[in-house]
């Protein structure tokens, strides 16, 4: 008789645990569904922006300007407007290489090996951040863990792991906001767990018919005093590029 | 007094060839302790003045630059450094205060990429022909005229097949850490005479400033005085300048790998001096153990006739030093001779061995030995030391002879 009171409690636990959780994992999107959206938004076919970096570090600040082109998720190049001394500097990304074009000494430089992890410019972006355009969806998985408020924005928060080797961030955990689908705010770690770097992605604007970030913070987590801001003042989706841009040509043209 | 001195004299007449072997012992001592303090002094004080030289006998640099130098960290600069120098050369006993910045840098000639690492260096042309004696030291070629130019050392332009005349491509950092690249034409191929130093790129400080993008700056300020000696009193008299408060102010041996060197290399030469004076006073004793063996009995008639234990020690420990006095003679005059001729004029030279030196511990790969004359004066002294030291046991036995026993013993 007892044994089977147990049973029957234990039964009625069981279903209020479940009827408790089960709407709430049901209100959460799939990981897959949100990495699509996302990626939806932040890569393309063709893309042209004129963008402004700014460096901190310390009391120290330096800004350059850039004119950037990108193509698919494998091509990209930029060219530095300034400051003078960076002028003409061009940098080359092709599906397995980064090449520099170095104007003052009229040479072609290869990035390779640990640089393309270095910051680039200085920056607390590496060339591999600044110029990758890779499909989330091909490189990570994860599960949605909470709902959060990020700067009033209700986000989900996803705990994204690496499904590729090559990628530069082995774990991710990012808050996707629920109505633009952008990552606003990420957290980038290293295989070992280590906190890396904290990306937030603010200024979400309408262009075309995508959401897109007009201005990005990434802030070093390991070298602190560091951050930089990345402000896009003029971005174009979809735009016809001259084939030309995407070959060592362009880089000493 | 004279009678003992009479008595050590023909006691070291008695047995010439041992009191032979004896001199010669201590002169082999002597010359040997010369020779060594020679040319430890020549290779340490050549090591050291070298070093101060690069590295500067006292420098100025921030705090957080002094933390991380290894890196060089460009970041951690002087942005203005005319009122940094102003104070330094005001200092008295300062004779010359210079701005520097080193960097890490990838050198490539031609269109090939290259992947050859050395270090370049900028500084102003006074430092270059004060402290490091360039011009004198360029082996192909010529100092440098302006910014267009470098001079190379000849490992790093070996390693890039680099030649007078080239386009040498430097690619580093600015301060900020973009890449940042110069283009030089090679003016001069220079020889340190050190593998370190050779793979140094020199050009001029407002080369360097533009690459690092530290326009009025630079990373370090090198204070120099009349000698190394001067080092002590200017760096102190910097530290407590209220106008360098914020700054980081080291000698040259208070930073390292000096910090820790310098005080090795007094405790090895000591060392070294106690080794050959205690194997030298080891001969000396063997010899006089067997003079006072041999002399039992005579020993034993003298303290009979009442010679006190104190005047018996003394008669040898006098026969030794006399025996001391023409070996250590001989020995410093030998040993100063082949220091100066040899070891000084000559060198003596390492070959490669010198070529693995980390930066900043530049050394000749021919070592020359620094002979002075107090050094004679110094090890005849020793000498007698070794004297004193190997004749003290058998003229203490000798004075413990109970005369009974000694006569008995007819020896």
């Amino acid at each position: 008789m007892i044994s089977s009171l147990k049973k029957l409690l234990a039964s009625l636990l069981v279903l209020v645990i479940a009827l408790a959780a089960g709407p709430a994992h049901a209100a959460y999107p799939s990981v897959a569904d949100l990495l699509k959206k996302i990626d939806a938004n932040m890569t393309y076919d063709t893309r042209e922006s004129f963008i402004t970096m700014r460096v901190t570090k310390a009391d120290r600040v330096k800004e350059y300007k850039m004119h950037s082109y990108g193509r698919g998720q494998d091509e990209a190049a930029m060219e530095y407007l300034a400051p003078s001394r960076d002028e003409g500097t061009k940098m080359l990304k092709t599906a397995t290489e980064l090449w520099m074009w170095l104007p003052s000494v009229e040479k072609t430089q290869k990035i390779s090996g640990h640089m393309l992890r270095q910051g680039m410019m200085g920056s607390d972006m590496s060339y591999e951040d600044m110029m990758d355009a890779a499909k989330w969806q091909s490189m990570y998985s994860g599960v949605v863990s909470a709902e959060e408020t990020i700067d009033g924005r209700k986000c989900w928060k996803v705990d994204l792991t690496a499904t590729a080797t090559d990628v530069s961030y082995p774990k991710r955990t990012i808050w996707v906001d629920e109505a633009a689908y952008i990552p606003v705010k990420q957290q980038l770690f290293a295989l070992s767990g280590t906190l890396l770097k904290t990306w937030t992605m603010t200024d979400i604007r309408t262009v075309g018919t995508r959401q897109f970030p007009f201005k990005m913070t990434v802030v070093d987590e390991v070298q602190t005093g560091s951050k930089t801001e990345i402000i896009f003042d003029k971005v174009t989706f979809a735009v016809p590029l001259e084939e030309e841009v995407f070959t060592t040509r362009w880089l000493e043209r | 007094m004279r009678l003992l001195y009479a008595l050590a004299l023909r006691n070291a007449r008695r047995n010439v060839r041992r009191s032979m072997l004896t001199a010669t012992t201590i002169m082999l001592g002597v010359a040997l302790l010369t020779c060594g303090m020679a040319w430890t002094r020549g290779a340490f004080g050549g090591i050291l003045q070298k070093a101060s030289n690069v590295m500067g006998p006292v420098r100025i640099v921030t705090p957080k630059f002094a933390q991380k130098e290894q890196l060089f960290p460009l970041a951690e600069n002087m942005p203005e450094i005319e009122p940094i120098l102003a104070i330094a050369r005001a200092t008295p006993g300062v004779v010359g205060a210079y701005p520097r910045i080193q960097m890490p840098v990838t050198i490539t000639v031609g269109d090939d990429i290259g992947e050859h690492f050395a270090l370049v260096q900028g500084a102003p042309n006074e430092w270059y022909d004060q402290a490091l004696d360039l011009s004198h030291h360029i082996v192909e070629g010529r100092m440098f005229k302006d910014d267009t130019e470098a001079v190379v050392g000849m490992t790093a332009a070996s390693d890039v097949g680099a030649k007078l005349g080239d386009e040498l491509v430097l690619l580093g950092q600015t301060q900020d850490g973009s890449i940042s690249p110069i283009k030089v034409k090679i003016a001069g191929i220079s020889d340190l005479g050190s593998g370190a130093q050779n793979r140094f790129v020199y050009v001029s400080l407002g080369k360097m400033q533009w690459m690092a993008d530290i326009e009025h700056g630079a990373t370090e300020i090198l204070v120099y005085g009349a000698t190394l000696d001067d080092a002590q009193a200017i760096g102190e008299a910097l530290k407590v300048n209220p106008g360098l408060k914020d700054l980081a102010i080291a000698r040259w041996d208070e930073r390292p790998p000096f910090s820790a060197i310098a005080g090795i290399i007094g405790a090895l030469q000591s060392i070294a001096a106690g080794v050959i004076v205690f194997i030298t006073a080891l001969g000396v004793l063997n010899t006089m153990l067997m003079s006072v063996l041999e002399r039992t009995a005579e020993i034993g008639v003298m303290r009979a006739m009442g010679l006190k234990r104190g005047a018996t020690v003394a008669l040898f420990v006098m026969e030794a030093m006399g025996i001391a006095s023409i070996g250590g003679a001989v020995g410093a005059v030998v040993g100063g001779a082949i220091a100066y001729f040899v070891l000084e004029v000559h060198g003596v030279n390492l070959g490669n061995a010198v070529n693995k030196m980390p930066p900043g511990f530049a050394i000749d790969s021919v070592i020359h030995a620094d002979w002075e004359p107090y050094m004679l004066v110094q090890s005849f002294a020793l000498g007698l030391v070794m004297a004193i030291v190997g004749g003290a046991l058998p003229a203490i036995r000798a004075s413990r002879i109970q005369p009974v026993e000694a006569m008995r013993s007819r020896r």
